[in-house]
């Protein structure tokens, strides 16, 4: 932790400290507000309906810790982080959780959602069968009759409506929330930005973990004086990372101790999370829909054109990306198929890459050698 | 010493059409535009029988039964899977994807020859490399015009109009496209009888696994996947569905006259999952114990469409015609199609593991087992989705479970010594002997 | 009535005598390239250390990978069975026997008569093994038998990171870069090896008296590592690696 850049004591410490205790969050806000809380799998959950339900969604995520407790449930060929994360449930360390869900995307996390419903005792567990053809004009009415019939079993569970003006107010606090981690991202346009990737991670994955009107909060306050921050530490290579899921603190202060930056991301708990809004239309299930169905979207549902690559290549320009780590969870076939694709528009656009696959834990030591020699490449191309 | 057979048996006397069948079905695609007639790529579960609609000459390669051909034939198998490597794509994708997209790489039709290109991709996707899977296929063949159709709207038993809806509005969608894209104009009556044909095919096929009730079993399992896979081909087709007719006379046939599968028929097994293809002959290793697979749920639900009968047991779903619905138009055919095909049995687990408990657990029962066999299969992650929670299901409910790691279409990584030692080691804690041996 | 067990194993032969389900005597010679030598000159050692001659021996079984080849006779049992009745025999509440060899790990869940009731083997992600632990103590400059009672003397866990046996290696090179002290590189290497084993016990689930036994049951640091990671008591017989062959024997005079 030597080369720590000064961290902006209010905001990045409260985004720190809300990651790291997050269950005393939750357990604090549950006997604050009585209401009840939801862990979600997957960037798909229609958070604004639960919220809208009263409802605080939590993403769950693994603890990158070695674990011999999934092995009867999930076969090990599956991706360590869906393992990883039941292993938290089985052990206990969500047992503040009211009820899961899981908006289908990708199979192996599906497998989490089930194994957790049978073993792990929860009052409320609900599958969302978030249409896959995202392209198809078909998929938004789909997915806005599925939200219709989620939201009447959230209502039977908790035995109480969930007026429309609630869903409108949802939709106004997640836009807004999402907006603000816009004008963070947008400061990272700059030259120097004022902020590291590690400081944006813990940024995003916070506001995964808590309510959103306090993370907006936190971020207006963050806002307010950071434009004017000045940069503790040379920006270095300015890199982007992009890929599955990813959560990897320790990973990204390591990278940026090696005189590089990460400027922008493109993954799954990152700028995937809340690159899109909700555009209000007379029909809210529908509008919250329709954010769902043209997202950003996962592998998974990115056909039969490939429209992530264009995004991507849009954010490189953008954020003048000089070199990308692409990195996905060992056995991910959804990214690994998109992969070479991906890799070749990147070169193509003169960004070389990198590709590393995690795991619960990474060798940090190796990985290091593999990005100190990425940075060298890098610098000495740009020698050129 | 070998034991005195128990029960007569007799080769298969459609065995001989399975195989010409087959054949002719991949000789038809490669020769689609010497007969100025239209080809198609797309998978097993693709709703096969849309693209009928747009001529007599149309046909098609499913690419799961095509990649199991490959991994069958192991030395062209490894040289796909190397071609697929050598090209960037990680070993740990599905082996079938490899396998294929191999082939187009070396330019090698398994079935002799060079690779015949689609006219168009008419896709399904339920499994996350699905519709993935045809969008490398397009970059490596210069672009192929590419339909994939969204399946995944839930478990049947959750099955609601506006779940159909979605289905079979990509349907006209898709029908809308293929118009534009082959210049043809589309014939619903073409839709219908493929249609009609793929009802009777699927669901002649469960009632044929169904006779495998029967004590001793007139088929075992390495036989059925040489019959099955017509279904996976072109089920649509009326000749599979007047093959699947007489195949199910046969076996009535075969179980009045007393013929069983193996003739020291002592020992009752499932399976699950894809076999390993390179290694098949694990079966005729498992008739050394009198073990014979009766089925699985994968070769009774890949293809076959089931329902529960009125007195409580499982057996082939009835079809529209038989319950006198007479099809008149595109969109209801297509919705009765739909309708169909979401109730197939392999289909459920990608919701929940523990619906395919229950399906097994029955299986289980009504085919009087004595034990099951998981592939834990490396290659397909579609399908082993959820077996662990399936091994835990049958164990609580008292079955005897064996497991074994192995992979559909990469022989690299099925280790034959070792299945066969856990086999053993299977046979023993059930107290079954190998004839004539300890 | 005098038995012979025979375990022909990837690395060694082990055979035992038994009558009356006692080990009368034992013999081990490296399994090498030719295992009917190896077999004969393993027997040759068990009967001289019995004091038995070979006229003696009413039945033989074998037992190990090499089983199917072994050609003093047909008689068969798994190493899952053999494991069970060897183990049941040694000690009689054993319900659960966990064999880690140079190769295989296997764990078997029996009753009070030795018979299996389940059992797992591991798989290809377990970087479980006793190969793998030899390839660990190269890289700590330490013998095999050094590596379990270096790694007794500390009392710190280090997590290894890596989770693939490749990597695996050169971080340990990492670790001793850093300092990190050589007894905790060994400790953590012995805990990666327990946890992927325990993975596997867990499939099939585990209950007192756990034993365990194979080549890798005589180091001293993965006893203690599979006993955390059990968080219960392991038993290991006096002589480990002789378990197979004695349920083989056993079984012979069945």
């Amino acid at each position: 932790m030597a080369n720590q850049p000064t961290l902006d004591v209010e905001t990045f410490e409260t985004f720190r400290n809300w990651r790291l205790k997050r269950a005393d969050y939750a357990r604090e806000w549950k006997q604050r507000t009585r209401g009840k809380i939801i862990g979600y799998f997957c960037t798909y959950a229609p958070e604004e309906l639960m919220y809208a339900a009263g409802i605080l969604p939590v993403r769950i995520l693994g603890s990158h810790e070695v674990q011999d407790v999934t092995e009867p449930h999930i076969f090990a060929m599956f991706c360590p982080f869906c393992r990883d994360c039941l292993a938290q449930g089985l052990k206990g360390r969500f047992n503040y959780l009211d009820g899961i869900t899981i908006a289908q995307s990708c199979l192996h996390i599906r497998q989490t959602f089930t194994s957790w419903q049978k073993h792990i005792p929860i009052d409320y567990s609900y599958y969302l069968p978030m249409p896959h053809h995202v392209q198809s004009r078909h998929a938004t009415p789909f997915l806005t009759k599925e939200l219709g019939v989620f939201r009447e079993s959230l209502e039977t569970w908790l035995g109480r409506k969930i007026e429309d003006k609630a869903i409108d107010n949802a939709i106004e606090v997640y836009n807004r929330n999402r907006q603000l981690l816009w004008e963070v991202y947008k400061l990272r346009l700059e030259p120097d930005p004022p902020l590291t990737g590690e400081e944006a991670m813990e940024m995003v994955l916070s506001s995964q973990m808590v309510d959103k009107r306090d993370h907006s909060d936190a971020l207006e306050s963050l806002l307010t004086r950071l434009p004017q921050r000045t940069s503790t530490r040379p920006t270095g290579t300015r890199l982007m990372i992009l890929g599955s899921e990813d959560d990897d603190i320790e990973f990204i202060q390591m990278v940026e101790s090696c005189g590089a930056t990460f400027v922008v991301d493109d993954h799954c708990t990152g700028s995937r999370y809340f690159w899109n809004n909700v555009e209000r239309s007379e029909d809210r299930l529908a509008s919250i829909a329709e954010r769902y169905v043209k997202r950003v979207p996962c592998p998974t549902k990115d056909w039969p054109t490939r429209t992530r690559v264009e995004h991507v290549l849009k954010l490189v320009k953008d954020y003048d990306v000089q070199g990308a780590i692409v990195m996905q969870q060992k056995f991910c076939d959804p990214h690994e198929i998109d992969v070479p694709a991906l890799t070749k528009a990147l070169n193509g656009a003169g960004v070389k890459t990198l590709f590393l696959e995690f795991d619960v834990t990474v060798p940090i030591g190796q990985f290091k050698v593999r990005v100190e020699a990425f940075l060298e490449m890098l610098q000495e191309d740009d020698l050129f | 010493m070998a034991s005195k057979a128990k029960y007569k048996t007799a080769p298969l006397k459609t065995w001989e059409k399975a195989k010409e069948l087959r054949l002719k079905y991949y000789e038809d695609y490669a020769k689609a535009h010497e007969r100025g007639g239209l080809r198609w790529a797309g998978g097993a579960w693709s709703f096969s029988a849309v693209p009928s609609g747009l001529g007599e000459d149309v046909w098609s390669l499913t690419s799961e039964p095509y990649a199991a051909s490959i991994a069958a034939n192991k030395s062209l198998s490894l040289k796909c899977l190397e071609a697929t490597e050598k090209a960037g794509y990680a070993r740990d994708l599905c082996a079938y994807m490899r396998n294929y997209w191999g082939s187009i790489l070396l330019d090698e039709y398994a079935f002799g020859g060079s690779f015949p290109k689609p006219d168009f991709i008419w896709q399904d996707h339920i499994c996350c490399s699905h519709a993935k899977w045809y969008q490398v296929v397009s970059d490596l063949e210069g672009g192929i015009p590419h339909f994939s159709m969204d399946v995944a709207v839930g478990p049947y038993k959750d099955v609601a109009p506006h779940k159909i809806d979605y289905l079979v509005g990509q349907m006209h969608d898709g029908i809308e496209w293929m118009e534009k894209i082959t210049g043809r104009k589309y014939d619903d009556a073409l839709l219908i009888e493929a249609v009609k044909n793929e009802f009777r095919s699927t669901s002649t096929w469960a009632e044929i696994c169904a006779l495998n009730k029967h004590i001793p079993a007139p088929l075992e399992e390495k036989t059925m996947y040489s019959l099955y896979v017509h279904g996976t081909l072109n089920k649509h087709d009326r000749a599979v569905a007047d093959f699947y007719d007489e195949l199910l006379a046969e076996v009535k046939e075969r179980i009045a006259q007393g013929i069983a599968a193996i003739p020291n028929e002592r020992c009752r097994l499932m399976s699950d999952t894809q076999p390993p293809w390179g290694f098949l002959k694990i079966f005729r290793y498992m008739e050394e114990y009198g073990a014979v697979s009766v089925g699985s749920l994968y070769t009774f639900g890949l293809i076959g469409i089931w329902e529960d009968k009125p007195d409580g047991s499982w057996g082939p779903r009835t079809t529209p015609m038989q319950k006198g619905i007479e099809i008149k138009d595109r969109d209801q055919a297509l919705r009765l199609y739909a309708d169909w095909t979401l109730s197939k049995p392999e289909w459920q687990h990608f919701y929940s593991p523990h619906l395919k408990t229950e399906m097994m657990l029955r299986i289980a029962k009504e085919w009087q087992l004595d034990g099951v066999m998981l592939h834990y299969n490396r290659g397909c992650e579609g399908l082993s989705v959820g077996i662990a929670e399936n091994r835990l299901g049958l164990i609580e409910a008292g079955h005897p479970v064996m497991s074994f790691e192995g992979n559909m279409g990469d022989e690299r990584e099925f280790d034959e010594a070792r299945v066969r030692d856990r086999f053993d080691a299977f046979m023993e804690t059930l107290g079954v002997k190998r004839n004539g041996n300890t | 009535m005098i038995t012979v067990g025979i375990d022909i194993g990837a690395k060694t032969v082990k055979v035992v005598v038994a009558q009356d389900g006692k080990i009368l005597g034992k013999g081990l010679v490296p399994a090498g390239m030719d295992t009917t030598a190896s077999t004969q000159q393993a027997l040759d050692a068990a009967l001289a250390d019995a004091s038995v001659g070979k006229g003696k021996v009413e039945a033989y079984t074998a037992t190990g990978t090499g089983r199917k080849d072994c050609a003093l006779t047909d008689n068969q049992i798994t190493e899952v069975g053999a494991a069970a009745k060897g183990m049941t025999r040694l000690m009689e509440s054993c319900r659960t026997v966990i064999d880690v060899g140079a190769e295989e790990g296997r764990t078997v869940r029996c009753d009070a008569g030795g018979k299996v009731i389940d059992f797992a083997y591991n798989e290809k992600c377990a970087a479980g093994a006793g190969t793998f632990a030899e390839g660990m103590a190269r890289a700590l400059q330490v013998s095999l038998e050094e590596l379990g009672p270096l790694s007794l003397t500390s009392n710190r866990a280090v997590q290894m990171n890596a989770q693939c046996a490749v990597f695996a290696e050169s971080e340990v090179v990492t670790l001793i870069h850093n300092k990190t002290p050589r007894e905790d590189i060994a400790r953590a290497v012995l805990d990666a090896i327990a946890s992927r084993i325990v993975s596997m016990v867990r499939k099939v689930g585990f209950e007192k008296d756990v034993a365990l036994v194979g080549g890798v049951a005589l180091n001293p640091g993965f006893v203690e590592a599979m006993k955390r990671a059990l968080e219960m008591d392991v038993h290991v017989p006096a002589e480990p690696e002789y378990v197979g062959a004695l349920g083989a024997a056993l079984a012979a005079a069945e």
